[in-house]
C-alpha cells in the first residue's frame, strides 16, 4: 500500500451550534493535488486549519505522512507548509528577511536558510523586491512571497487556503504554473478554492464540500460526467436577450420556468439536451421562430460548474476567469 | 471515494524528515531569540516606532514633576526624590500593554497562523517578544535615571543601586507584559484591546504609592493601594535609591512577579496555540 501524504478519516468539527465538518474523508497521495471546492461556509477552511494543526478536530483521524495531527503536531508541522487566506508574512520586514525568519524558525541553519531564500526569491520572480518591506508588495507578489515562505522547509504537503483569491488573471495564471511545477517535483497539495477553473486546472482529485459534508469526490472529468446529460447552449447578441429567449423557449418546449437556465451577464442560456441533436434542432427552430439573434448555438458536455450545481443545489461562488 | 488512475506518483520532493517532538529548552531559547531578532529588525526598519517609547518616560517625568512639585510635600525627602521611582514604574505600566497589543495585531494578519503551523515551541513567540520588550524597558529605565539625575534625582547607593533599579523596572515590565499578553489574547479584537489594556493602568498607577504616600490617599483607597503590585515595585525602587534596609521588599515584589507572570504566562501560551 502506498502511503498517502494526507489521510483524513471521519473529520468532525463543530463551533458551538455550527457544524463546520460532519464526517469528511479524503486522501492525497505524494505528488498529487486535491482541491476542496465549495461555497463560503462549506467547511473548507476548517479542514485546512485542522490539517495545519491550527484547529483540533472533535472527532476523526487526520494523518500527515503517517503522523496524527492531534498526537504528533510537531511532526506534522515539520512536514507541512501553510499558505493561508491572509499572507503569513511580516509586513514591516523585507521579503528576504521573512523567508530567513521562517526558514530558521523551522530549524534551518543560517547558511542553508540564506541559500534556500535566494533560490525561492529567484524562482518566484521576487529578486527586485526581496529587500523591500512586504507591506509595499502588490497582491500577486505577496502571494508568491507567502508561497515561497511556505516552501522554505521543503514541506512534503503544502496546504493552501484560497491561494489565488484577489489576484488578477495574470497573477492567478502565474501562481497556477508555480503550483503545477511544485506538484511535478513531488509536493502533495491540499488546496481550497471557490474557482472551478482552478480546481479543474490543478487538481487530480476534486472534493466538493457543502455544509460540512463531502457531496462528491472524483477527477474533474468524473465529476463532469456525474450530471450525465449533454446540454444545449445558445449565446445571444446583445446579451440582454438571453433572459427573454429563455422564457420564450421554456414556453415553446413546454418546460418549467427553471428548465432553461439564463446567464444574462454572459448572454447565454443552457438547457438539458435529453434528446441530443433532436433537442438542439428543436431549440434552433424555436429561437428562429421567435426571431432571436442567436450568435452561437451548440451541443456540449456539462461544465464542472453545472456538476457542482447538480450536486449541491447551488452555483459555485465565483469563476476564475471573471 | 473514487481513486485516481494514471501515472504513478513521483517521489516526494525531499526525503521525509524524522519525527519532530516538542522542542526542548535549547531549541525554545533559539526560537525565542529568532523572534526577538524579528522584533528588533522591525524597529531597525522603522526607527520611528522607537520614538514614542523613548519620549513617553521623559514626558511623564517632566510633566508630573512640574505639576506636583509645587503642591506635594512628602516627609523626609524632596518630592522629586520621591516621585522619580514612581515615574519609572508608571512608565513601565504604560508600556507593558504594547506587547499584548502587538501580539493581537499579529494574529489579525496571517503571521500568527504561520508561526503556529511551524514546528516551534508554543512559548517561543511570547518569550521572544518579551525578550525584545525587556530591552525597551531597559533603555527606558536608563533614560529616566539619566534625565532624572540631570533634574537633581540622586541614587545614593551608587552603581549597584542603579543596577537594582533597572532590574526591578525590567522584571516588573516583563511580568506585567505577560499578563497583558494573556488579556490581549482573550480580548482578540485589536481596537478593544487597545483601550482595555491601557485604561486599567491609570488607576493601577494612581492608586498606589507612585505619587503620594499611601496614608495621604482617601481612606477607602488605602487598602487597594497597599495591595497594589505597583506599590511593591515603587517602594523597592525608592529603597534602592535612598539606601537603607531592603527588608521583605524584594521578596514581596518577587511574589507579585510570579503571580503576574507564571499563571498568566501558561494561560497565554495555551491560548496562543489554540488560536
Amino acid at each position: 500500500m502506498t502511503q498517502h501524504m494526507l489521510e483524513v478519516t471521519g473529520a468532525v468539527k463543530t463551533f458551538g451550534k455550527v457544524t463546520a465538518l460532519s464526517g469528511v474523508d479524503l486522501s492525497v497521495p505524494p505528488g498529487r493535488i486535491a482541491a476542496l471546492l465549495g461555497p463560503n461556509g462549506a467547511g473548507k477552511t476548517t479542514l485546512v486549519r485542522i490539517v495545519a494543526t491550527l484547529v483540533r478536530p472533535d472527532a476523526g483521524v487526520i494523518r500527515v505522512d503517517g503522523y496524527d495531527v492531534v498526537a504528533d503536531p510537531y511532526a506534522v508541522r515539520a512536514r507541512i507548509g501553510l499558505t493561508g487566506q491572509y499572507a503569513g508574512l511580516d509586513e514591516a520586514l523585507s521579503g528576504r528577511a521573512n523567508l530567513m525568519l521562517i526558514g530558521r524558525l523551522a530549524g534551518l541553519g543560517r547558511g542553508t536558510a540564506r541559500g534556500r531564500a535566494a533560490g525561492l526569491i529567484d524562482r518566484f520572480d521576487l529578486a527586485a523586491a526581496a529587500g523591500r518591506p512586504v507591506g509595499t508588495y502588490s497582491g500577486g507578489m505577496r502571494r508568491r512571497a507567502d508561497l515561497a515562505a511556505s516552501l522554505m522547509a521543503r514541506p512534503s504537503l503544502l496546504v493552501l487556503d484560497e491561494p489565488t483569491t484577489g489576484l488578477d488573471p495574470a497573477g492567478r495564471l502565474q501562481l497556477w504554473e508555480s503550483l503545477a511545477g511544485l506538484r511535478d517535483e513531488g509536493t502533495a497539495m491540499l488546496l481550497t478554492t471557490q474557482y472551478l477553473e482552478e480546481a479543474e486546472r490543478l487538481a487530480d482529485l476534486v472534493h466538493i464540500l457543502d455544509q460540512g459534508q463531502m457531496v462528491a469526490s472524483g477527477t474533474p472529468a468524473q465529476l463532469r460526467a456525474r450530471t450525465g446529460t449533454q446540454l444545449v447552449e445558445a449565446r445571444f447578441e446583445p446579451a440582454s436577450q438571453a433572459v427573454a429567449a429563455a422564457r420564450a423557449l421554456a414556453g415553446r418546449l413546454g418546460l418549467p420556468p427553471g428548465g432553461v437556465h439564463a446567464d444574462p451577464a454572459a448572454g447565454r442560456l443552457t438547457l438539458a439536451a435529453g434528446g441530443g441533436v433532436g433537442t438542439l434542432l428543436q431549440v434552433a427552430q424555436a429561437l428562429a421562430a421567435d426571431g432571436f439573434a442567436v450568435a452561437d448555438l451548440g451541443l456540449r458536455g456539462p461544465t464542472l460548474d453545472e456538476a457542482f450545481l447538480a450536486l449541491t443545489g447551488q452555483h459555485a461562488v465565483g469563476r476564475a476567469s471573471s | 471515494m473514487i481513486s485516481v488512475a494514471g501515472a504513478p506518483a513521483p517521489a516526494a520532493a525531499a526525503p521525509p524528515p524524522g519525527p519532530v517532538s516538542r522542542p526542548g529548552p535549547r531549541r525554545t531559547a533559539r526560537q525565542a531569540g529568532l523572534i526577538c531578532g524579528r522584533q528588533l529588525a522591525i524597529l531597525r526598519a522603522n526607527p520611528s516606532r522607537l520614538l514614542y517609547p523613548l519620549i513617553q518616560p521623559v514626558v511623564l517625568l517632566v510633566l508630573f514633576l512640574a505639576i506636583f512639585a509645587g503642591l506635594a510635600r512628602v516627609p523626609g525627602a524632596t518630592y522629586r526624590q520621591y516621585l522619580v521611582p514612581g515615574i519609572i514604574v508608571q512608565n513601565v505600566a504604560l508600556t507593558a500593554p504594547t506587547v499584548g497589543l502587538g501580539l493581537v495585531l499579529d494574529s489579525v494578519s496571517g503571521i500568527t497562523d504561520r508561526f503556529r503551523s511551524l514546528p516551534i515551541a508554543r512559548s517561543a513567540v511570547l518569550l521572544g517578544r518579551m525578550l525584545a520588550e525587556s530591552l525597551i524597558f531597559f533603555v527606558q529605565a536608563l533614560l529616566v535615571l539619566g534625565v532624572a539625575s540631570l533634574l537633581g534625582f540622586r541614587v545614593r547607593t551608587g552603581l549597584p543601586g542603579m543596577a537594582g533599579i533597572v532590574a526591578v523596572a525590567v522584571a516588573f515590565g516583563v511580568a506585567l507584559g505577560i499578563t497583558m499578553c494573556w488579556l490581549a489574547l482573550r480580548i482578540r479584537d485589536p481596537d478593544t484591546a487597545g483601550r482595555a489594556l491601557f485604561l486599567p493602568m491609570v488607576p493601577l498607577t494612581f492608586i498606589s504609592s507612585t505619587f503620594t504616600p499611601i496614608d495621604r490617599l482617601a481612606g477607602w483607597l488605602q487598602p487597594l493601594a497597599r495591595a497594589n503590585p505597583v506599590t511593591a515595585a515603587v517602594d523597592l525602587i525608592r529603597t534602592l535609591a535612598d539606601g537603607g534596609p531592603l527588608g521583605h521588599e524584594p521578596l514581596y515584589l518577587a511574589v507579585w512577579l510570579v503571580i503576574l507572570s507564571v499563571p498568566t504566562g501558561l494561560l497565554a501560551v495555551r491560548r496562543w496555540q489554540a488560536g
